[in-house]
């Protein structure tokens, strides 16, 4: 006998009914979340995106292609997750694991469909079922061996990482859906009793399956009913959790990698049309920022690592590079509550010495693992700030005397090539 | 002080309108032009090209600051008209390549100007120096000077390094000056390369009053202290000050130098 499986096997078609309505409502909440964000990223200043799909089909490749390849680079390869130890391969298990578990169970469906078309279509037996159970067992464990590190992560938890108590209902959700997982399958095996092959190609399955060898056929069909109930909801809660929690990043993260590119040391310039258009330089406003900065913000995921490389941070001034970004986002959520034209003014929670305390050394940017600029948003901060004559002290004294003496000593431009003799009239301190 | 003596007290430096033949020109920069610390850097810079035999330039009192600091204190328009003037400056002599031992006028030659139509080939001081030395028209023979072999580590400048991803020729240089030393090269810090940490000086911040305690400077200055060297290498006139003042603050002996300041000192000039 070829080795497969049913698809819904032992489930009831009342069942299976109710399984794709409760799917369908979670998607819709998940849906919903999703515009709900999408909206606060609206408010932000245009940033053409549709320009990037238009022309010919050899531009639009050309205008997507660095996107692209930020998406497979950064994101599918995981290559700015790197670089931490043990929390980063934890979260190398989990996105393996549950990519790989999102990428069974979209092909389970396809099957499905295909069944549903004809049975000859139907792909999920011999060859490709061994290999498909085998591979989903092993990533099942990666993703169970990834949440149980980042269990770990939060009660050993450094400073710099940000915690929400929702992100225990995450970790919870992650540890029930997978070990619901693997009792679904031990229990199908107890009932449906494969033999060779069929059996020994889903490991963790079988060796479950073994425990409870003494279970009556009747008894594995109902506890498998309820576990597979039970493992439905969880994964149907989960996805609908997905934009009300941390784990949004699996959307604004991949966005953001795709829409950000931070070039370190390049800033965006201001041109003085656009200053007299706006009547201003720099944000004084949450909605001055760019759709993709907006969205930016939802890419953070508190990991920290903004904060722990920042000199300012390290020498106890007031900035902290990941607590702008949420301060920023805070800022951003409140969009909704307030009148179109009423202001909504970044400065009133960012202190304008936590924008000062910035030495524009690009560590930030350097090691954020989505891709947030961090940089360019402090310093379009700071552009309101020096307008409006906030920069006060020394460092107002240099702009002075770079604009009279072009250069910020102040001293004079005849004595620029002074520097050929060590003994030189005029000398700084 | 032992840095005095490898001071090169006086050098010349054609100006683009004396040597309009030039095939590179050497930026100043601000720090060099007026800081009595920074201008040595300058002056043992000069004296290596010439050694070297490169036909070179500089703008002289034409030259203006590249306005990097305003750029990043937030004053974008005194950047543009800082950044316009050079840029016509530097077109009036058509030059199209530069060298600077600046990371910040590196970075605004290279990354902030090309917004505003100024494209050069724009060369950190320790690039072509590694060059010269590699194509042989610097020569390093002779013995280790003393003041080299109590051990050399290396501060990567966060606009050099990370920035613009320049780290393997300021150590391609100090490699081949030190390769007779004990330790067979330098002392690395642990974030090294990319991974550099700030002098504090970025930003802008160089020109912003600083509380002891607060000192970006002074923690940097410890992390290089801690490798044992007693010779701290800087790319940047900004690193320079503010790792003199660090060393300072940790109440150590250490001197603190250029790459092309030890390349002088190796070389005996």
């Amino acid at each position: 006998m070829t080795p497969t499986r049913e698809t819904f096997g032992n489930i009831s078609t009342t069942s299976q009914v109710a399984f794709y309505f409760v799917a369908t409502a979670s998607v819709a909440v998940f849906v919903y979340g999703v515009w709900r964000r999408a909206r606060l990223w609206q408010y932000g200043q245009p940033i053409h995106f549709r320009q990037l799909f238009t022309g010919r089909l050899s531009q639009i490749f050309a205008n997507i292609a660095p996107g692209l390849r930020r998406l497979f680079v950064d994101g599918l390869g995981q290559q700015r997750v790197r670089g931490r130890g043990l929390p980063s391969w934890a979260h190398a298990g989990l996105f393996a694991g549950f990519m790989m578990l999102l990428l069974g169970t979209t092909l389970l469906e396809v099957n499905h469909l295909a069944e549903m078309v004809s049975k000859n279509l139907s792909f999920h037996h011999g060859i490709y079922y061994v290999i498909y159970e085998f591979t989903l067992d092993l990533f099942g464990i990666l993703f169970l061996l990834g949440t149980v590190l980042f269990a770990g992560r939060r009660l050993w938890k450094p400073p710099s990482v940000g915690h929400r108590p929702s992100d225990w209902l995450v970790l919870a959700l992650f540890l029930a859906i997978g070990l619901t997982g693997y009792a679904v399958e031990a229990l199908r095996m107890v009932w449906q009793q494969p033999v060779g092959i069929g059996a020994r190609c889903s490991p963790v399955g079988y060796w479950l399956a073994s425990m409870m060898s003494h279970w009556t056929e009747s008894q594995a069909r109902a506890a498998h009913l309820g576990v597979w109930w039970l493992h439905s909801l969880l994964v149907f809660g989960f996805i609908a959790a997905i934009p009300f929690t941390r784990l949004f990043h699996f959307i604004a993260g991949p966005m953001n990698l795709f829409l950000s590119k931070p070039v370190l040391g390049q800033l965006k310039p201001v041109t003085l049309e656009e200053a007299e258009r706006d009547g201003r330089i720099g944000v004084s406003d949450i909605r001055h920022l760019n759709t993709q900065q907006l969205l930016s913000l939802d890419a953070c995921m508190e990991c920290g690592r903004c904060e722990d490389v920042c000199p300012a941070f390290a020498t106890h001034k007031p900035l902290s590079p990941k607590k702008v970004i949420q301060d920023l986002k805070s800022v951003m959520e409140r969009l909704p509550d307030v009148a179109v034209d009423a202001p909504l003014n970044p400065h009133e929670v960012i202190e304008a010495e936590t924008l000062w305390s910035c030495t524009a050394c690009s560590a930030c940017v350097f090691v954020c693992p989505v891709r947030i600029d961090q940089l360019s948003l402090i310093l379009d901060l700071r552009r309101h700030l020096t307008s409006e004559g906030g920069l006060s002290g020394t460092a107002a004294t240099a702009l002075r005397r770079m604009q009279s003496s072009a250069n910020p000593w102040g001293f004079p431009q005849d004595e620029r090539a002074n520097w050929m003799q060590s003994t030189s009239t005029s000398q700084p301190d | 002080m032992a840095e005095n003596q490898l001071d090169v007290p006086t050098v010349t430096a054609p100006t683009v309108k004396q040597n309009p033949q030039f095939e590179i020109l050497y930026w100043i920069g601000c720090a060099a032009s007026y800081d009595r610390r920074a201008q040595r850097v300058a002056r043992a810079m000069v004296k290596l090209l010439n050694a070297a035999k490169v036909n070179f330039a500089i703008l002289g009192k034409e030259e203006k600051c590249t306005g990097d600091s305003a750029r990043r204190l937030g004053d974008e328009f005194l950047f543009q008209e800082l950044a316009e003037a050079n840029i016509a400056t530097l077109s009036k002599y058509n030059v199209r390549k530069i060298i600077a031992h600046c990371p910040h006028c590196v970075n605004a030659l290279l990354k902030d100007y090309s917004q505003f139509g100024g494209q050069y080939e724009v060369v950190h001081h320790t690039q072509f120096l590694a060059t010269l030395l590699r194509d042989g028209r610097l020569k390093i023979e002779g013995e280790l000077p003393a003041s080299l072999q109590s051990g050399v580590t290396y501060h990567d400048p966060c606009y050099l390094a990370r920035v613009n991803g320049i780290h393997e020729e300021p150590r391609e240089v100090l490699g081949a000056v030190l390769a007779q030393s004990a330790d067979g090269g330098i002392r690395e810090m642990s974030r090294c390369r990319e991974k550099t940490s700030c002098c504090g000086a970025g930003g802008g911040r160089m020109w912003m009053e600083e509380s002891p305690q607060q000192r970006v400077s002074t923690s940097r200055a410890g992390e290089a202290l801690a490798t044992g060297a007693q010779t701290v290498a800087v790319g940047c006139p900004f690193c320079l000050t503010m790792l003199t003042d660090g060393v300072a603050a940790q109440e150590s002996q250490a001197r603190v130098l250029d790459v092309a300041e030890i390349l002088i000192e190796r070389l005996g000039f």
